[in-house]
Order: structure tokens, then sequence, then C-alpha cells
């Protein structure tokens, strides 16, 4: 029988496939998926709702920072939904890209877009405002 | 009644572009779409291709597209469409051979790398049958059902843009050994199915489950793959 079975190359052969990172890829697209519900919903109806974007200016931002709750909510929102956002680019690029070396290439740029404004929106927030508060309008 | 087809034509072999042709003829609310073909080829044009078999709903052979949706022309009832009006074309997403014929290569290619088949090595209990429950039967008792036709794996997006993409019609034949308790090859299939073109490309349209025939419920059965590879203990991942 086993003989049997390795004449059957394809199945088996599969099994050396390196395969976690597509599982926690999925994984990570459900967990950050459920946290997006509250984070999206929340800052969607401060930011354009009830404070409005046209009311939204470095005096907002800067007072939004001074508060460590939001800075962490932040954080979150960064985190997770633009993670959430690029790994989705990459799998929709997947289906229409088919060549490992074309894939290969697409997942690195990806991945640097991510990292560079990932970094960039970690300065933001650790950094944050740089002036006394409250702020002068320029 | 009088129903007009209009139906996809291709000849390699006589050259020319694919194009429609429309054939008007009496019908029958009750007549299958089957069954105008059949007309059409006896009574107006012999050169019309398509598969047939059993013409029963169990063999697989005709599944195509009936007004942009995935049938089986043997089980559709012209009254079913609810227009007199229908276009028939070959499945999506593999080659066509010649007007509804498909060539299902790359799609009994993908079943075969699930190993549609039983494996166990181990003697059976003092040389009998292997024993199963009701309950442990229940498991995979729906993806049972499945005739290969690809009304699943041809309505799927994923699969028309990737056709390196397992499909639903594997992945649901994978399931129905995956949960057999006398199966031993869980793990080696679960490895082709955890591979990017395994089930994460799913992305849950649930085109399959709404194509399928046998009304088995497809994308559940992928989202319970899904999960054994999230379950499985991490011994058994290679």
């Amino acid at each position: 029988m086993e003989a049997k079975l390795k004449q059957r190359p394809s199945a088996l052969e599969a099994t050396a496939a390196p395969g976690a990172f597509e599982r926690h890829a999925w994984t990570w697209m459900r967990i950050s998926g459920v946290l997006l519900i509250p984070l999206v919903w929340i800052h969607t109806l401060l930011q354009d709702v009830i404070v409005g974007v046209h009311a939204i200016d470095v005096n907002y931002v800067a007072a939004r920072w001074a508060n460590l709750g939001w800075r962490i909510f932040d954080v979150f929102l960064l985190g997770f939904a633009f993670a959430h956002g690029m790994n989705g680019v990459r799998q929709v690029a997947f289906e229409y890209i088919h060549s490992p070396r074309a894939r290969r290439i697409t997942a690195g740029v990806i991945f640097a877009l991510w990292l560079v404004i990932s970094a960039i929106g970690a300065i933001a927030l650790i950094g944050g405002v740089n002036q006394e508060f409250p702020l002068q309008q320029q | 009644m009088l129903t007009t087809l209009k139906i996809y034509r291709y000849d390699p072999e006589n050259g020319g572009a694919p194009h429609y042709d429309t054939f008007t003829l009496e019908a029958q609310p009750t007549d299958r779409v089957l069954d105008l073909l059949e007309r059409v080829r006896d009574d107006h044009d012999g050169t019309l291709a398509f598969r047939r078999s059993c013409a029963h709903g169990v063999c697989g052979s005709d599944a195509m597209r009936i007004n942009g949706r995935n049938y089986l022309a043997c089980k559709v009832l012209v009254k079913d469409l609810g227009t007199t009006e229908i276009t028939i074309e070959p499945l999506l997403g593999l080659p066509v051979k010649k007007d509804l014929v498909v060539d299902m290569g790359p799609f009994f290619d993908h079943y075969r790398e699930v190993m549609p088949y039983l494996v166990n090595d181990e003697e059976p209990p003092e040389g009998k049958e292997r024993l199963q429950t009701p309950a442990e039967r229940e498991l995979f008792d729906d993806t049972t059902k499945c005739i290969l036709c690809a009304a699943c794996t041809t309505s799927c997006p994923v699969f028309w843009a990737n056709g390196n993409y397992q499909g639903p019609a594997a992945i649901v034949n994978a399931h129905r050994f995956i949960f057999d308790s006398r199966d031993r090859a869980a793990e080696p299939r679960l490895a082709v199915l955890a591979r990017q073109t395994g089930v994460w490309s799913c992305r849950t349209a649930f085109n399959c489950t709404e194509a399928c025939p046998r009304d088995i419920k497809v994308t559940q059965a992928i989202a319970e793959v899904k999960r054994a590879l999230v379950r499985r203990k991490p011994s058994a991942r290679r």
C-alpha cells in the first residue's frame, strides 16, 4: 500500500510544502476583521459624523493625542486595520498574479509599503505633536 | 410556448470566432433545458456539441451556464427560469473544446491531488468491515453527494481568476475523506489544502453553494476544512 501511495505523487509531495503562513494570515484576517467592527465604527462615527472632517484641525489632533486612551485606540486601528487591508490587497493580487517570481516581488512591495506607512503612523503616535498645547494656529 | 435559445458556439476545427446561434422552438414549461438542446441537435443543427449521459441529475455530465447561472441542463425546467429567452453557455473557467463542451482536465487534476479515495493500511478488526457510528458518518454525509459536475468550481470567482486554486469540488471531496473515521490520510490532504492555492484562497462568495445541483453545503464544508487546519495539533504539521 505504501509503495502504491508513492506512485500517486502530487498530494504526498505537497506535504513538504511550507504552509503555516497562509494559515496564520487567514486567522489574522478573522481576528482583525472582528476587531475592526468596533474600531472602524467608532472612528468613522467620531471623525466623520460627531466631529466632522471639516472640524478636524491640528488642535483637535493634538487634543486627541494628549489622551492616552485615544492613542491606544489609534495604535489598534493602525495595527489591525492597515495590516488587514494590506493582506487583503496581497490576496487579491495573488488571484491575478500567478508566477512565483512576480508573486514574490508583489509581496515584497506590499510588505515594504505596509512597513513604511506603519512606521510613519507609529512615529506620529509615539512622537505626537511637538509643540506646547494648546497650539497656536499658523 | 415559443422559446428562444441563444447558444454559445465555437468550433476550433472550422475556424471562426466564438459566437451565439439563436434557435426558436416550441417548448412546454415542464421541458428540461436538456430536452430543448436535444431538439435543437435533432431538428435544427446536428453539429451542436454538448455532454449528456444519464439525463437524470446523477452523472453530472451536463453542467452548463444557463441564463448566467450554473445548472445541470437535465435538472432545470423551462418554467424554473421564469423566461422564454434562454442563453446557454459552456462552464466558465475551463477551456472550451467545442460549443458547450469544456476541457475537464484541469478540474480533475485538482480533484486527483486531494487523494479522493479511502486510505487505510490497517487490518480491519477481526477481518471484518470497519464499523462507524451514525454520528461519525454524519460528519461527512453531505459531501458524499458530490457528482463531480464542476458546477461549483466553475461558478467560483477565485477559480475564474486563478486556475491554480484547488476549487470547491476538490475541497468537498477532500472533506469527504478527511472527516471519515475509517480514513488515515487526512494529513496529506490537509497539507495540499493548506497551500496558498488551497482553502485559504476561498473568499466565501457562496457561488458554489448556490450552484450545487445536489444541494451540498459547499462553503460550509470548506469552512470545516479551514477549521480543521487551524485546530490540528502542531506535531501533525510539517
